[in-house]
């Protein structure tokens, strides 16, 4: 459905404006997402996963490469139709607080990409919006509050409710779930494997977490500055793991037991 | 947010005041006791007594209904410079900090050099050129004080503009303009109406004081700044003449500030 290749994204150091060596962030990255699968990506901070994920939305444009979804270039598209992609395409923000226009009120952030890319009469979308949020596992009293009145569990259901409201076809998770804390971030995540069942989308979940990215994924990309530099399509526990850097990562962790699936 | 206003004293205070000088604007030809520009010269420097209730000044003119009729003076200038500037501000300003380029690095540098300069020597220089009267010292007064306005709106926006729900509403599928208009300006907006109220009231400093420096109005229009400026001569044998104007100044400055402050405090979204 959509494929990636050779994207790299450089800045212009800030901090040192003299040195002619820009900072790459992503480094020549290729891989390829089919319909209707859960990915995970991993890596630690500053690998550059975040940015692969706004160029992937159509948020960053790429210095060099190319973005393939369904083979159009979507980096060569108008500014229209890549506005319009976004209703294929949908990114969740890691600070789910942040990503919510504080004033505004939970309904008419859910309904803004349903106005803006879907043509929906008034009862359709309020529909929508309803439906959405059940599935969520939100009460339909949150939809007249202000961000600031709910609880962060709630926030990152509200911005999952916003992606999943136009079932896109990939929706890609920028650490959706690390700001939560451990019991909270279990439903969300079961939650989001339920709603990729039943939407049938390609997931891509960006994360720090080797066990969540176990738990949400079979196919596995371990990315460490700027490269992808192992891709597991079958991965069920560490033992699949065999890059140095990937061991690495593992043997970090803290001793814990690793989500049962 | 009425509960708010209410149960905060300043914003009590401040919405009292404004309300008091607009009433005294708007009502001053049936509460005033005379014309305001009648001069007899036979009745000058009268003490206060129930003809002529804050007494007279050196041409025999009620000091009261002068004092009244000022009020349009200092709004009815006021309020369509800050109009201007708002409108100017807020459009430039937004223009600048959401396009960036080198369109903001043109405007950047305008307004460096509108800034290098000292309003009053603006001012001057304009009224100097092109004469005195209330239609310059407006056009004077903006164009002094329009580069402040754009340079915050500006910075306000460059703020608001990289936050995450910007982004997000992106993703979502805003152009530009929805987004401008329908997250950035709404989410900026507490603060413009901070820095107008306040702006306000500065304007009226500035139009008093060029007024008072015989720049704005003439002496023979009751302007606050303008009486303040006839009645220096006085100093010594009428304070009353000065303290009055002064007060009506020092009250209408007081009340947009006191406004000002209070919105800042009732609107900051962290509070809600």
């Amino acid at each position: 459905m959509i494929e990636v290749r050779h994207l790299t994204r450089t800045y212009l150091s800030r901090r040192s404006p003299k040195s002619k060596e820009p900072f790459v962030s992503v480094n020549d990255v290729s891989f390829s997402l089919l319909e209707n699968t859960p990915y995970a990506l991993v890596g630690e901070s500053g690998s550059g996963k975040s940015t692969l994920a706004m160029m992937l939305a159509a948020i960053l444009p790429p210095t060099n490469g190319e973005i393939l979804l369904d083979g159009n270039n979507i980096w060569a598209l108008s500014p229209k139709e890549l506005r319009l992609m976004h209703g294929e395409v949908q990114l969740v923000l890691q600070n789910s607080q942040g990503a919510l226009d504080p004033r505004r009120r939970i309904y008419e952030s859910i309904a803004e990409p349903l106005r803006k890319l879907r043509h929906l009469t008034r009862q359709e979308e309020q529909h929508t919006v309803h439906d959405i949020l059940h599935k969520v596992q939100l009460q339909d009293d949150i939809l007249m509050r202000f961000p600031s009145e709910l609880s962060g569990g709630q926030q990152s259901r509200v911005c999952i409710a916003r992606a999943m409201a136009l079932a896109p076809r990939l929706v890609i998770f920028d650490e959706s779930v690390s700001g939560l804390d451990v019991t909270v971030q279990k439903k969300v995540l079961d939650l989001l494997l339920n709603l990729r069942q039943e939407y049938q989308s390609t997931f891509l979940f960006i994360t720090h977490d080797i066990d969540v990215a176990l738990y949400m994924a079979d196919h596995i990309f371990v990315m460490k500055e700027g490269k992808i530099v192992e891709s597991i399509t079958d991965a069920h526990g560490y033992d699949d793991f065999n890059h140095p850097y990937s061991r690495e990562l593992i043997e970090s962790l803290p001793p814990k037991t690793p989500y049962n699936r | 947010m009425r509960n708010k206003l209410l149960h905060n004293p300043q914003a009590v205070i401040g919405t009292l005041l404004i309300a008091i000088i607009l009433l005294m604007g708007v009502l001053a030809p049936f509460l005033a006791p005379h014309d305001p520009m009648a001069v007899d010269i036979t009745k000058k420097f009268l003490e206060p007594c129930n003809e002529y209730p804050f007494g007279t000044d050196q041409l025999g003119r009620c000091v009261l209904s002068r004092l009244l009729y000022g009020a349009r003076y200092s709004l009815g200038l006021a309020l369509p410079i800050l109009a201007f500037l708002a409108l100017i501000g807020t459009t430039l300003g937004m223009l600048c900090a959401w396009f960036g380029g080198i369109f903001d690095r043109l405007m950047t540098i305008v307004c460096d050099i509108f800034m290098a300069f000292p309003p009053l020597v603006i001012v001057l220089t304009l009224i100097g050129v092109i004469g005195q009267g209330a239609v310059n010292l407006i056009l004077s007064i903006i164009l002094s004080m329009w580069v402040w306005f754009v340079k915050v709106v500006r910075s306000y926006v460059l703020i608001e503009k990289d936050k995450d729900y910007i982004t997000a509403a992106k993703i979502s599928g805003c152009s530009g303009a929805d987004i401008l208009f329908s997250h950035i300006l709404p989410n900026i907006l507490p603060l413009l109406v901070v820095y107008f109220s306040t702006g306000i009231a500065s304007i009226i400093l500035m139009i008093s004081g060029y007024s008072f420096l015989g720049l704005g109005l003439g002496n023979d229009i009751p302007e606050w700044g303008a009486m303040l400026n006839s009645a220096k001569q006085y100093l010594y044998s009428n304070p009353m003449l000065i303290v009055y104007p002064g007060t009506c100044i020092l009250l209408t400055a007081a009340g947009f500030n006191l406004f000002g402050e209070a919105l800042r405090d009732i609107l900051s979204p962290e509070e809600e």
